[in-house]
């Protein structure tokens, strides 16, 4: 389809050209939750749930290509699934999806004295922070940086080289000088042009990666 | 689907429904019991859902979600676009103040009620009802407890009013046609709603104080048109009725032509062609490689430009209109020829029927106009070839003026270019295994091109030596380069010795002396000329020009002699053919003179001698033609044969017969080829040198040169994708390929000299092409003017081509261009201060705050945890005196600015590796993390302190 193909083109440093035209039409941003759209959820749920237990295991996901063949896969996948449980079932499977659901303006005005909602600003790019962090320590560290990247880059490039990359990543983003990147450091790497890559106005990586799970 | 199933479906959704609008609000009781009431009020004028919802306002506010990014984009474009500066600010102070304003409103209402806010207000919570029985969003609990204290108030009145509400809406919805536009026209929702209702207030008041404003008559003016026009257009979208759906039509419309504009683009992008080609090329092998494939296509496009002329204005007219093959001598097989005209033989070497053929000059008529149409072809033709150098000009031109937009060195200078590629690179919409596989390489690729980047940054080292090294490698490349052109020059002069001697006398390596030694310097400079080059130890991107440009002044040698040897053979031919004419001319008046003396008869008939029989010139056009065109077509081969032997078969070779080798081939000595992008470009241009120069003598070598652009690009991107390795030092190639650019304008001035001089001083022949008969190719100009264009036209051109109009229209012209020439000069200086500032600004903020954060990471951590900085005084006071001395460094010098963290320390990246980076040999792996940009170890800047760590803990003298 159209947001496809787009997509496809994209590469990181062609972003501030392409951040006019990305399709936010085509970005699945319905997570207000209405009947339809649960509907649409749940007949999704159940197209992955291959065992037809009303749950979905790891292999599940597994069966996605987009999110099999993501160097990240794992670690999107493990987002759904509480921790110690190998099992989620759609209340699960929605609460994790509902960190996409875009922001609207009524629920900015709320009162600031309610809890925080799960597509809160912070929980959205909290989402994407925990991609990359793997131990949870609010901190992403050398040794996690280069697991990504080990991923990311195969076998082409050499173990000193990747260790160069991963400490140049962490001293362009770091900030406050303890050797990690730190949410609030994260959050400035994906910083452009007032546009924030992660969960900007338009959530660019944020709807590529439900994109991703969601798209038959 | 069994109902059961469904209701088993419906069941779920109800609970999940439930749970996550109560994950979701705070106050969900409130909010249940009002949306309750709500479902009440509206549940008769409509058909209800099986769940007490209707289906239609679920697919509309599906709808609104979806779209309201866009929408919402669009308003702000036209906002923007609308306001003038003042107004632009005023709108940010607004979104800024929406939230809190907006709050603060509904406070005010309840507390105050003063009827006008409160009429207003109404109005408002209306809105947002209609919207919230729909959604049942998200809303607050103060909001919920004024909204049922009006409903105390007047609910009843209200019920009635939400009930035409509802049914205005459902008529709407029953008048359109799709689920899209019914969408589109109940989409605003409530937060937009209000801002749009303040910005539109906001403009009116603007209005009617416009006057009171010490603006000048024309700015005010222009202020309230715009206003004016913005409240008209977005009054509408709040009223109700026909205005509203006026507005709810528009921003369907602007939505679709959003849609459409990106379809299109879509469909644009795919029409570039050989896109994805060349993206897979530049995944595996970065972008120097994929610039070459870059040019080669723009080369095609060009190319493609050029036949159209040429096959259009010149070929095809003479093909329809012209006379055909064997009517006149020109158009004919002399009858020594015949026999063998359609020997392979021949025809390889495009004698026998392809000489004369519609593929060289000669087969044109001289005829002034030929057909129905009355075309002009000599006309034409002359205009087409002095066309194509104008055409290629400007294109040529064109595309370097718009590259230098781009500028830049391909170098990135972003604040964060690793991290950028680490978090972002992936595409997370990659299904198929093999994208997947062109996206790690990419990634990879990209990473090493960085890395190249980044070393260079960092390399620091002795100056002194990197300059004399460089000195000699340049004397060294000079010496090779005057060698190699007295070599050229020496055996050129000897051919020339060898050309008066016997043909026969001659050994097969003196007559073939010329071609062997140019193909040897052909061979073995490019690789001296590397080798050498490796002694200046540039940035491969800034080493691949330079090696450009010196195997374009090798080639420059190559291009002199075969024009030397082409005049030669012209001049040869120019005197044989004067002889022949003259012979003509002569045995033409004997025949005249018999004919008339024997048959006593002024009336005399041509001579009737069959066409291939007749004596005729050597027509010299047609000899420098096939010249090209052989020289063109060898260069084909040799091309192709290159790739297929040198790439191909070596790539076999080393893949096969390592099983049963006595050393590694892949890793050892003969490997896997690496894509020669020198060799490819230049050869590509000065191919494209040929195709100029012949194109006039041969119209037909256009269309040759767009088939083989046509085949090396597939055969080309298959060689590199099968047998090529990439380059050891990935680098990135310069956004803009001007530097091809310049060297491809270079031969196009070279190539239009030759052409341009035959045409305005070699007699055309006689008997051959559009042009015989006339004393000068470009009397047919003069001829049209004189004969077919009004009096006048003459007049003025004889006055344009007076020395006194063209001396000072010259001199105007180099005037502004060093005008334009100091312009831009200035700009650029203005961007780099800029840029520079940039910098500066951007390493300060840097600075400051790792020095904050050094001192006191405790301190800092609270602070961050606290949101009122002033209940931390000791910390702040604490602070201070880092700061001070960072910014006075800072604004001291920028220098400074740009060290790398010099404090280092046990606890992270040793900062010792950053200077160690700088490491002499650039081959060599990269052991060590880079650095910070700019100049590291810079030994003027003061010693390291502690005030420029990059945070690595606390500096030294703390500890």
């Amino acid at each position: 389809n159209g947001s496809k193909s787009v997509v496809r083109t994209l590469r990181p440093e062609a972003f501030k050209s392409m951040i006019p035209t990305i399709p936010v039409t085509n970005m699945v941003c319905f997570f207000a939750v209405s009947h339809s759209q649960i509907t649409r959820l749940y007949s999704r749920f159940t197209s992955l749930d291959k065992g037809e237990n009303g749950t979905l295991s790891r292999e599940d996901f597994q069966r996605i290509p987009e999110l099999a063949i993501n160097p990240l896969g794992d670690r999107i996948i493990n987002a759904f699934f509480p921790e110690g449980e190998d099992q989620v079932n759609f209340r699960g499977f929605m609460r994790t999806l509902a960190h996409f659901r875009p922001i609207e303006d009524n629920e900015k005005n709320k009162d600031p004295t309610a809890s925080e909602p799960l597509n809160s600003r912070t929980n959205k790019l909290l989402f994407a922070f925990q991609l990359y962090d793997l131990d949870r320590d609010d901190k992403i560290s050398r040794d996690e940086l280069l697991q990504v990247l080990r991923m990311m880059v195969g076998v082409n490039i050499s173990d000193e080289q990747l260790g160069s990359i991963a400490d140049r990543t962490i001293q362009e983003a770091d900030q406050n000088g303890d050797n990690s990147i730190s949410f609030n450091e994260f959050i400035k790497v994906g910083n452009l042009q007032h546009i924030n890559v992660w969960a900007g106005d338009h959530y660019l990586i944020l709807s590529y990666i439900l994109l991703s799970v969601l798209q038959d | 689907m069994p109902s059961q199933k469904k209701n088993d479906i419906a069941i779920r959704m109800e609970d999940v429904g439930i749970e996550i609008d109560g994950e979701l609000d705070s106050g969900s009781e409130d909010e249940a019991r009002w949306r309750d009431r709500n479902r009440k009020a509206k549940a008769s004028p409509r058909a209800r859902g099986r769940n007490g919802k209707p289906a239609t306002t679920e697919d509309e506010e599906e709808e609104e979600d979806q779209d309201e990014a866009p929408r919402k984009r669009a308003r702000k474009k036209k906002a923007s676009a609308q306001d003038s500066e003042e107004e632009e600010e005023e709108d940010d102070r607004s979104v800024k103040r929406k939230g809190t304003k907006a709050a603060g409103r509904k406070k005010k209402a309840v507390k105050e009620e003063s009827e006008e806010e409160e009429e207003e207000e109404e109005e408002e919570e209306e809105e947002k009802r209609g919207k919230k029985k729909k959604g049942g969003k998200v809303t607050s609990k103060k909001q919920k407890d004024e909204q049922n204290k009006e409903k105390k108030g007047d609910a009843k009145g209200k019920g009635g009013k939400e009930k035409g509400d509802g049914k205005d809406k459902k008529k709407k919805n029953g008048n359109s046609s799709s689920s899209g536009e019914s969408g589109d026209e109940d989409s605003l929702s409530e937060g937009e709603m209000a801002s749009l209702k303040e910005e539109v207030e906001e403009k009116k008041k603007l209005i009617a104080t416009l006057r009171n404003k010490p603006w000048r008559m024309k700015r005010r003016l222009k202020l309230l048109k715009e206003c004016q026009a913005f409240v008209e257009e977005f009054e509408g979208a709040l009223g109700k009725g026909k205005g509203r759906k006026l507005y709810a039509y528009k921003v369907m419309m602007a939505k679709k032509m959003i849609k459409f504009n990106r379809d299109f683009d879509n469909f644009k992008t795919a029409c570039i062609p050989w896109e994805r080609k060349i993206k897979e090329v530049e995944s595996h092998f970065g972008s120097s490689v994929a610039s070459y494939f870059i040019f080669l296509r723009w080369m095609y496009g060009l190319n493609l430009v050029l036949f159209a002329f040429m096959f259009g204005l010149v070929v095809l007219p003479e093909v329809m209109m012209g006379l055909p093959y064997g009517s006149i001598p020109r158009k004919t097989v002399p009858r020594a020829e015949q026999d063998r005209a359609m020997d392979i033989s021949v025809l390889l070497d495009f004698g026998g029927y392809c000489k004369y053929s519609i593929l060289f000059y000669g087969f044109y008529n001289d005829e002034r106009t030929i057909g129905v149409l009355q075309f002009r072809l000599p006309l034409s033709y002359l205009l087409v070839g002095v066309g194509i150098f104008g055409y290629s000009l400007m294109v040529v031109i064109r595309t370097m003026a718009r590259n230098s937009d781009e500028g830049g060195d391909g170098g990135d200078d972003g604040q964060f270019t690793f991290a950028f590629k680490m978090f972002t690179s992936w595409d997370y919409l990659i299904g198929n295994p093999e994208t997947a596989d062109n996206k790690y390489a990419s990634i990879t690729t990209s990473f090493k091109e960085s890395i190249v980047d980044e070393q260079e940054n960092q390399k620091d080292e002795n100056i002194h030596l990197r300059r004399f090294l460089r000195v000699l490698a340049n004397f060294l490349i000079l010496c090779s380069l005057g060698g190699s052109g007295f070599l050229i020059y020496f055996v050129v002069k000897r051919s020339q010795e060898f050309a008066n001697l016997d043909q026969d006398d001659l050994s097969w390596f003196e007559k073939n002396e010329v071609e062997f030694v140019m193909s040897l310097l052909g061979l073995v400079c490019p690789p001296l000329f590397e080798t050498i080059a490796e002694l200046e130890e540039y940035h491969p991107r800034i080493a691949l020009k330079w090696q450009l440009g010196r195997i374009f002044a090798l080639f420059l040698g190559n291009l002199y002699t075969f024009l030397f040897a082409l005049f030669d053979e012209v001049n040869a031919k120019l005197e044989k053919e004067k002889s022949i004419r003259n012979a003509t001319i002569w045995g033409l008046n004997e025949y005249y003179s018999n004919y008339s003396s024997y048959h006593n008869t002024t009336d005399i008939p041509p001579p009737d001698i069959h066409p291939a029989d007749v004596i005729r010139g050597p027509c010299w056009e047609t000899a420098v033609g096939i010249e090209f065109v052989k020289l063109t077509v060898s260069d084909i081969q040799v091309t192709y044969m290159t790739i297929l032997i040198g790439d191909f078969l070596r790539a076999m070779i080393v893949r096969f017969l390592n099983y049963c080798w006595c050393w590694d081939l892949e890793a050892g000595f003969p490997s896997y080829g690496e894509f020669d992008i020198s060799g490819n470009v230049l050869g590509l241009i000065f191919n494209q040198g040929m195709i100029w120069m012949g194109a006039f003598y041969a119209p037909g070598l256009v269309g040759l040169n767009v088939l083989r652009l046509l085949t090396s690009m597939y055969y080309q991107c298959w060689a590199v994708m099968s047998c090529n390795v990439p380059h050891e030092r990935v680098f990135k190639a310069s956004k803009s390929n001007n530097f091809y650019m310049g060297l491809l304008l270079l031969v196009l001035f070279l190539s239009l000299l030759p052409v341009v001089y035959t045409i305005m001083t070699l007699p055309p022949s006689f008997d051959c092409g559009p042009f015989s008969g006339r004393e000068q190719m470009y009397n047919v100009v003069m001829e049209t003017i004189e004969n077919d264009l009004p009096a006048f036209i003459g007049n003025i051109f004889t006055y344009a081509t007076n020395p006194g109009l063209i001396l000072p229209a010259v001199l105007l012209m180099v005037l502004a261009i060093y005008y334009l020439n100091a312009t831009s000069k200035n700009y650029q200086n203005a961007n780099l201060e800029l840029k520079k500032k940039m910098q500066m600004a951007r390493d300060e903020e840097k600075n400051r705050r790792n020095n904050k954060e050094n001192t006191n990471q405790v301190m800092q951590d609270l602070e961050d945890l606290l949101p009122n900085r002033s209940l931390l005084p000791p910390a702040a006071a604490e602070e201070k005196p880092p700061p001070e001395i960072v910014r006075e460094k800072g604004s001291k010098s920028p220098k400074v600015a740009k060290r790398p963290g010099a404090a280092a320390n046990g606890k992270g990246i040793n900062i010792q590796k950053d200077v160690s980076l700088a490491a002499p040999n650039p081959k060599a792996a990269v052991t060590h993390p880079p650095g910070p940009r700019g100049p590291s170890g810079n030994a003027r800047g003061p010693p390291p302190g502690p005030a420029r760590g990059r945070g690595r803990g606390t500096p030294p003298s703390r500890r």
